[in-house]
């Protein structure tokens, strides 16, 4: 049986940055900005972050997918705890039975890549998540090349979409960027110097690896995916003589790089546009490189994606610094609320809070959020049994634009969403402006940071209703 | 068998400080000013109230906890007092555990006294507040207006109202309440608004408007009671009644079950089908003489007269628009200018509702006395239309 991907989704956040809005607000300062000022990034919302996003990306994934996978890998440079398991976090939120085996990955922007290698070596089943939600210091070259979004493979045995046929791995420390611990912003080298010592070094290298374990030439691969800049694919196409038109978009014009994610997210995208029998070479860079050839299958993809649906762009670099907690603004008396989480509590209704299950009574059949003792309508007393409603698409009832309640993004828009026509809520929503939200439009869930305790420097998760 | 309290209770003594910015004041400052007008209106020494409720609710932000505002600030002479608070019905509450105890023959004379201080948060509105360690995890951040404008949204939709017809009749909410308030001197706002202000005001929570919201002020109210034969007993003649008090909080149907539309409040409607069954109300439209509902929002009374069966439902766009509810319409509203003119003090609005109609109904309103009513309703609602306590009362003479 093929080893190789089942499924694949990729997740880019909604909001859009212009990069001319960057240069036309710094460019003062950092006039060589000019020349990268054009195309537009992805932006993470203020409740969005590596995990929401890599959530969102999982379960797009396994949407179709009966049985849970056996482990679930979170690969990212940007987990928001160093000591709480993120992958736990998405577990959670997928619902996921206690015995599926979980594990963070971090220390490198190829650390999807190499998991994948990992995978395969094992022929191990499980889902692979990356995500990165890199924030760079306002003026830098990273601000305008980084995107905030995600990406997920189902990986195992099967009908798989794109067969894995060979990886090669090599480690090298070339420091063509790093973050130290406890610092938020990436510190980049020279890229001209990356490029040629790095890409058209450690890349080539791993690239022949798996073209001789292959058996194929580099004359047979269809696309070649290339996670870094234009002018470093290009020169590794050069480089092996492969025309110019089979190096995979980096999409760095439309979304940026997503880091950690960014390999994965070609790796969808050029998935979704190959023909069967086509050979596509991955490749993951970061102080070393890992390679990975795919050939197409025939199966038909599951899942579809389109990055402009529900589409929002920030209106100006201020605001993209507000969302992003890069500049503080005064928000008033209202937002120095104490956010402190009971976690003992939290524990107690995990899987209402993480997992959005609410109760059905098994004696009137009434679903009700959240689960409680005595059902609502018939007055049973322990008769509900967890139900989710995280794939539930909502109606609302009733809504407000709230312009005096604190939210990063105002206004506060909350209201009530009825699911199946019984359960009522009153939910924060998400991703909607003003004028946007409408009585009896539909929702669908989204999970996503609910608040931000600022002094312990935790966060809270909780579900939002957003556009359908 | 249990009769209810009507007629088990007199109100023989009411005191209502000035509501508003009390800046030099604090809460014991607003107790006493309350207190005075009280004890100096009812037949009684202070020395003879047996027993004190007090009515508090943000204790964090101004008088703290407990028994102890209350009779440490009037060093009361250690009669049992108990404070409660049960959201924005909290004066109400008070009075009614005071009431409560006379009818209970407890005492002979009890005390109910309710008290805010609001102004010492340092910003406008409401403070934040915790809603339990579960609720905080998953409920909206909401603010009183944001909750409250769904109501007008969800009523808009389920009776087909253009809500620009809506806004127009809460704005005419909001101008007929402030024109009341002009001629009470406690009233925190004293100052005539047009129905185009209204409608064009800065929005808060769209629908909601500037002037479709009531103030945040301090403020304190007071109320002595005893029960009809002490009175008797003492000779008075010209006194206030208790008719009926009730009350009905949530039991999370609304918010958790879409058999509740968000249109209407279900609360009031339990409390005041049951209110008028105690008091004996057949036709409250006819039988009630005049209300002070809880207008925390424009949008809420307009809901709330057809909660309170005081117009059909779907009606109170075009009954508010007659002017059925003004000051010369057939059932007078917030004749003292309601919360929109007093300010919200929550744990005083209950009773200062009270003293209201106390007043009016002893022909002592001064310019705002209404032509001799002798019914008159009272109405809360704590917390927001999805989740609430609501109380009726209904005071009449004996």
């Amino acid at each position: 049986m093929s080893y190789g991907i089942l499924d694949l989704a990729p997740y880019v956040p909604p909001m859009r940055l212009e990069r001319s809005e960057i240069y036309a607000a710094i460019g003062w300062a950092v006039p060589s900005l000019k020349g990268l000022a054009t195309g537009e990034r992805a932006i993470a919302n203020w409740d969005e972050d590596a995990i929401t996003m890599g959530f969102e990306a999982a379960r797009t994934c396994l949407s179709a997918v009966q049985k849970p996978p056996s482990r679930i890998t979170f690969a990212s440079t940007t987990f928001p705890f160093a000591d709480r398991s993120n992958s736990g976090i998405i577990c959670s939120a997928l619902d996921m039975p206690s015995s599926v085996r979980n594990e963070d990955v971090f220390g490198s922007r190829r650390a999807a890549v190499s998991a994948l290698v990992r995978h395969f070596e094992t022929k191990a089943d499980g889902l692979l998540v990356a995500s990165d939600c890199r924030d760079a210091k306002p003026g830098s070259a990273q601000e305008m090349n980084y995107g905030h979004g995600a990406a997920a493979v189902l990986l195992g045995k099967g009908r798989v979409k794109a067969e894995i046929i060979a990886a090669s791995s090599i480690h090298d420390d070339l420091v063509d960027q790093y973050r130290s611990r406890g610092n938020r912003f990436d510190y980049a080298l020279e890229e001209r110097w990356v490029r040629e010592e790095g890409w058209l070094k450690t890349v080539p290298q791993a690239i022949e690896n798996v073209i001789n374990e292959a058996k194929i030439s580099t004359e047979n691969l269809d696309k070649i995916i290339v996670h870094g800049s234009s002018g470093a694919s290009r020169s590794i196409a050069k480089k092996f003589g492969i025309s110019q038109e089979k190096v995979a978009n980096n999409l760095y014009s439309s979304v940026g790089d997503l880091g950690t994610a960014h390999p994965l997210l070609m790796l969808a995208e050029a998935v979704k546009h190959s023909n069967t029998g086509d050979f596509i070479l991955m490749v993951g860079f970061g102080q070393g490189a890992d390679v990975v050839l795919l050939k197409r299958t025939k199966e038909k993809l599951t899942n579809d994606w389109d990055f402009e649906s529900n589409r929002r762009v920030v209106k100006n670099y201020t605001q993209y610094l507000s969302l992003r907690d890069m500049i503080a603004i005064d928000f008033g008396l209202r937002a120095e609320r104490d956010n402190r989480t009971a976690l003992s509590a939290f524990y107690r209704k995990n899987k209402e809070i993480t997992g959005m299950l609410g109760g059905r009574c098994t004696k009137c059949n009434t679903l009700q959020f959240p689960k409680s003792l005595i059902c609502v309508k018939c007055g049973a007393s322990h008769s509900q049994e967890f139900e989710s409603l995280a794939n539930m698409i909502g109606r609302i009832k009733s809504f407000t634009e709230d312009w005096l309640a604190y939210t990063p993004f105002p206004p506060y828009i909350y209201g009530n969403v009825e699911f199946e026509g019984e359960a009522n809520i009153m939910l924060e929503f998400a991703d909607f402006g003003p004028g946007e939200v409408k009585v009896g439009g539909h929702v669908r869930l989204v999970f996503r940071i609910k608040d931000y305790d600022n002094k312990r420097d935790f966060r809270r998760y909780f579900w939002k209703p957003a556009p359908s | 068998m249990a009769s209810g309290i009507k007629d088990k209770v007199a109100i023989v003594g009411m005191g209502c400080s000035k509501f508003g910015e009390r800046w030099d004041c604090g809460p014991e400052e607003l107790i006493l000013e309350a207190f005075d007008e009280a004890i100096n209106d009812a037949p009684v020494e202070r020395n003879q109230i047996e027993m004190a409720w007090l009515g508090l609710f943000f204790q964090e932000q101004s008088a703290g906890k407990s028994a102890l505002p209350l009779s440490i600030s009037l060093r009361l002479p250690n009669i049992p007092v108990t404070r409660v608070e049960n959201m924005c019905a909290t004066g109400t509450e008070a009075l009614r555990g005071a009431v409560y105890a006379v009818a209970a023959g407890a005492c002979d004379v009890a005390m109910a006294v309710g008290v805010e201080k609001l102004k010492d948060t340092g910003y406008p509105g409401l403070p934040e507040r915790s809603k339990g360690t579960f609720d905080d995890l998953w409920l909206p951040n909401s603010t009183a207006p944001g909750a409250f404008a769904q109501l007008a949204t969800a009523y808009s939709e389920k009776h087909k109202k253009n809500p620009k017809d809506l806004k127009r009749a809460m704005a005419h909410v909001s101008v007929k309440s402030h024109a009341n308030g002009v001629l009470n001197p406690k009233a925190h706002l004293r100052k005539e608004i047009t129905e185009d202000q209204a409608m064009n005001a800065p929005m808060v929570s769209a629908p909601l408007g500037l002037y479709d919201c009531c103030g945040v002020s301090d403020g304190a109210a007071c109320a002595i009671v005893m029960s009809i034969d002490k009175a008797k007993e003492l000779g008075l003649k010209n006194f206030v009644v208790v008719k009926a008090m009730q009350l009905a909080p949530s039991n999370g149907l609304e918010m958790s079950n879409s058999s509740w539309d968000g249109s209407y409040l279900l609360t009031t409607r339990i409390a005041s089908e049951r209110a008028y069954k105690e008091a004996g109300i057949k036709n409250p439209e006819k039988e009630i003489h005049l209300t002070e509902v809880h207008d925390c929002f424009s949008i809420t009374e307009l809901v709330v007269m057809e909660d309170l069966g005081l117009c059909g439902e779907g009606g109170g766009v075009n009954a508010v628009l007659d002017g059925k509810f003004d000051k010369d319409g057939k059932i007078p509203c917030q004749i003292d200018g309601g919360l929109k003119c007093f300010g919200h003090p929550i744990g005083a609005s209950g009773l200062r509702m009270t003293y209201e109609i106390y007043n009016q109904l002893l022909g002592r309103a001064g310019e705002r006395q209404l032509n001799a009513p002798s019914v008159g309703l009272t109405h809360n609602l704590g917390g927001h239309p999805f989740r609430n306590v609501a109380s009726v009362s209904i005071f009449g003479l004996i």
